[in-house]
């Protein structure tokens, strides 16, 4: 099908790249402890992009059949985008390849007794502290996303995924744990089904807190929330070059804390979505964004890299099975000098409500806390009923005194528990 | 050999988005894309089975045997038992669009978009971005109680962004529309030329000091709490699995008598259902009723589960190939009899909030965040500075209960909401409202 596609294609556009995905995924959704919904999907897509005399056109579908409409739909699509400086597809993969697998787990079974286990362990987990299972899930699945260009790229690799996810209540106190990745000896639903039970249950009868100036300590789940809503655009070249960034001249700056490391591995087993290419096919390299603090480098695809005369950092993402590639991070990790975390008195905030309606220019937030605790004797001790954090996320990492060696890998991001000074926190008190 | 199915229903939905993306004056993309995906939900023995397909595997109305297999194959792991009660299934007629985009061609399109554009550009604004999106499609459902119905929807709109720069400050003013009404990119010049206005004004605003206030609610914002605040912890699968604190309330006060909020999914407005996504009669609902809880928002299954006094079926939605699960459509506060200077005048001191950038809940523990995109200081009954970077937060029942008055200028903003990873297209609105003592989220501190 690819051949007589690119054969469709000759004369009509310059180059021509196609990404299909296909695969099965299984699921099972629980309501109140009980398994209510059992799925089965067998999913595919396509995606074509062409580029004619600098005219870039992209046409998708989530079936490979209808590649002929696809073919056209970007074609003519091109023919209205303005011309742009195009320096070409990549036209090998480079030799980076391996036979580790970063995104393949051959143990991984897509299969109804892996399902259960999966569902088993986190009620088992979930008995450990007194709250009830109001919703969780569980899903496996397989595929193949294979990318190719008239230039004479063809890669095809497999991919596995499993995912969990539980939430629980006790009164008005909820708790909620997830975890995902391509590898099935990373799970344990246990432990996400313990997790989640002992924020419920710890989380009951909250105090008030205070208006005031507090140290916090933001788990891997709330710092990842708020770097995507603010950090992550800004370090998009493509943002950076369209006047959308806060950081567009501060290359070579100290943006943060000296001790702060940002870069994006996407080589790293821990990721979720590992690979030896980009979504374009170049080859991926490590990218140090923040080194020392100091701002290094922005993101970039080949579009926007031959648009304004850089160099692809091989960022090009796709979401889904074959989504169109925009820029993007593999495995975004953050560093910063180790530490104990969990300071007297400071407030661990586990989870935010409303990141996403920050200010994604200016770095300002004011977000709703979830399972904030004090801390006393190095532990999450007394909860705390609801309070918002108001700052911003630039500033925020210019106070980050110290951060735990254990991470979490959350979404594309691999992150620590962070304790940060000085951060406003707006109680009901 | 008859197999033990209960009940199965299949939805299949064919189209095609068209998308334009203009980036500071460059056409970036322009293009059409092709969807046909196919949902099979079983009701086994116990629970559903759901088997996601493409569209061409269904011919017609009939479900082939395989298939069904498959979806019954599927509902084997559940353990959980499941009813439903049907109710009536009745399409209403999808208003027919002033302007077909589809007789609109492309080229034409990004001509009106990039016009639309240059009104942006004011002195400090340092990028504008316009981007549309049209989503035309064909649903087909047809299910084992013999209800089968087809129609037809196209929804669009378009977004611009101005972004402004000075002495190192950068701020955002960012509009939208979004309709089932057809064609609405023309005549859009003003739209555009408010974005980069609120934009260049933002520079100068003040950052908004963070605490406990009065606070006036734009009907934008205002139409954002009732979803948030009030609509996603009256979906009935929530209270059904115990994740809302409007769990056993109903008949119960739980709000100040001054407001009432509904959801409509008849109106022709963003949210507009013909029919649910179960087949399902779509009707109105009140969901608080002068400050009492009066009704659910119920699915085939939340209704079964919560008794059939407890709200009004049709409320379930779901994307293309995706689970239906119980969605608002067009969620409101009915106006009250206040008007816009008197609640101003009553708030005294405290703030106005204008725009929203979005919010977010945790219905189970009944906690609400949304932010606005600017404010104005109340002061001795007069909006004064102009504040930037200003959030609400609250806990439901609290909250509620402290609406002072509800104005008599009702509108309502087109818009998406997101849950279980599925978009649905939504309306929100309200009057101007005043809360009483609300909790603002700010960077400063008095």
């Amino acid at each position: 099908m690819i051949e007589d596609l690119f054969a469709e294609a000759a004369g009509k556009a310059d180059e021509v790249e196609v990404c299909i995905g296909e695969g099965q995924e299984i699921r099972a959704d629980m309501r109140r402890g009980e398994i209510t919904i059992g799925s089965a999907s067998r999913f595919s897509g396509i995606m074509i992009r062409t580029v004619n005399d600098g005219r870039i056109g992209i046409s998708s579908s989530d079936s490979p059949k209808r590649w002929k409409e696809c073919l056209y739909a970007a074609i003519a699509g091109g023919n209205l985008a303005d011309k742009q400086n195009w320096e070409g597809l990549p036209k090998d993969a480079g030799t980076l390849r391996s036979n580790t697998r970063l995104a393949f787990d051959p143990d991984l079974n897509v299969s109804s007794d892996c399902l259960k286990n999966l569902i088993s362990g986190m009620i088992t987990g979930s008995k450990e502290h007194d709250a009830a299972i109001t919703s969780a899930h569980a899903s496996l699945s397989s595929g193949t996303v294979t990318l190719a260009n008239s230039g004479g790229l063809f890669l095809t690799e497999p991919t596995t995924h499993v995912s969990t996810s539980i939430e629980m209540i006790q009164g008005q106190s909820t708790g909620y744990e997830h975890d995902a990745s391509w590898e099935l000896r990373r799970i344990d639903p246990i432990a996400v089904g313990k997790t989640a039970s002992w924020y419920a249950s710890a989380g009951e009868r909250g105090v008030e807190l205070d208006t005031g100036t507090y140290d916090i300590v933001l788990s891997p789940d709330a710092l990842s929330q708020l770097l995507d809503a603010v950090l992550v655009p800004a370090l998009s070249g493509r943002n950076v070059h369209a006047g959308r960034s806060a950081l567009a001249d501060r290359i070579g700056d100290q943006i943060c804390g000296e001790k702060i490391q940002l870069y994006d591995d996407p080589l790293d087993p821990r990721g979720s979505a590992n690979g030896y290419w980009d979504g374009e096919g170049v080859p991926v390299r490590r990218i140090d964004l923040i080194r020392d603090g100091i701002l290094q480098q922005f993101a970039y695809d080949l579009r926007t890299a031959y648009r304004y005369g850089k160099e692809t950092t091989a960022s090009a993402v796709r979401t889904g099975m074959a989504g169109s590639p925009g820029i993007g991070f593999h495995n975004l990790i953050l560093n910063g000098p180790a530490g104990s975390v969990y300071k007297e008195d400071a407030v661990f905030i586990r989870d935010v409500v409303g990141a996403h309606t920050a200010n994604p220019m200016s770095g300002d937030f004011s977000v709703e806390l979830s399972s904030p605790f004090f801390i006393r004797d190095g532990e999450l001790s007394q909860p705390i009923r609801s309070a918002m954090l108001s700052g911003n996320v630039f500033s925020l990492l210019n106070q980050v005194l110290c951060v735990s060696k254990e991470t979490r890998t959350r979404g594309n991001m691999i992150l620590p528990t962070v304790l940060i000074a000085d951060q406003t926190l707006i109680g009901k008190a | 050999m008859s197999l033990p199915y209960r009940y199965y229903d299949v939805r299949r939905v064919t189209g095609e988005v068209t998308q334009i993306d203009i980036d500071n004056g460059v056409i970036e993309a322009a293009g059409t894309s092709f969807t046909d995906l196919a949902l099979i939900r079983v009701l086994g023995p116990v629970g559903w089975g759901v088997l996601s397909v493409n569209g061409d595997r269904i011919p017609g109305d009939t479900l082939p045997l395989s298939l069904l297999k498959e979806a019954l194959l599927a509902a084997k792991i559940t353990n959980g038992a499941i009813s439903i009660i049907e109710g009536k299934c009745r399409v209403l007629s999808v208003p027919k669009p002033k302007e077909d985009p589809r007789d609109t061609d492309l080229g034409e399109k990004t001509e009106i978009l990039l016009e639309m554009e240059r009104h942006a550009k004011l002195p400090d604004i340092v990028n504008t971005r316009v981007n549309y999106v049209e989503r035309t499609g064909t649903v087909t459902f047809f299910n084992s109680s013999d209800n089968r119905f087809t129609y037809d929807i196209c929804r669009c709109g378009f977004g611009i962004l101005a972004v402004a720069s000075r002495n190192g400050v950068t701020q955002i003013g960012y509009e939208r529309r979004h309709t089932i009404d057809g064609l609405n990119i023309r005549h859009q010049q003003d739209l555009a030329l408010q974005a980069g206005t609120i934009a260049r004004d933002l520079l100068e605003a003040q950052p908004a000091k963070g605490g406990i206030a009065h606070a006036v609610l734009d009907p934008e914002l205002a139409g954002v709490f009732a979803h948030e605040a009030v609509g996603h912890a009256a979906e009935g699968d929530l209270v059904q699995e115990g994740s809302s604190v409007f769990a056993g309330r109903i008949g119960e006060r739980v709000g100040s008598p001054v407001i009432s909020i509904t959801d409509d999914p008849t109106l022709h407005n963003f949210g507009f259902c013909p029919v649910d996504d179960e087949g399902r009669e779509t009707k109105r609902t009140g969901i608080i009723r002068s400050g009492v809880l009066s009704a659910y928002l119920h699915s085939m299954e939340s209704m079964a589960a919560l008794g059939e006094d407890t709200g009004i079926l049709g409320h379930a939605r779901g994307m293309a190939g995706e689970v239906p699960i119980v969605r608002m459509s067009n969620t409101f506060i009915e106006n009250g009899d206040a008007d816009y200077d008197e609640i101003i005048r009553e708030c005294r001191n405290g703030i106005l909030l204008k725009g929203s950038r979005g919010g977010q809940v945790d219905p189970g523990r009944g906690v609400f965040q949304f932010n606005a995109e600017y404010g104005y200081l109340i002061q001795d009954g007069e909006c004064t500075t102009m504040v930037r970077d200003v959030s609400l937060s609250g806990d439901i029942l609290g909250t509620l209960h402290q609406v002072m008055l509800c104005g008599n200028d009702q509108k309502l903003h087109a818009g998406f909401c997101g849950k279980n990873g599925q978009t649905a297209a939504v309306s929100d609105g309200a009057p101007h409202i005043l809360l009483k003592d609300a909790v603002i989220g700010g960077s400063s501190l008095d």
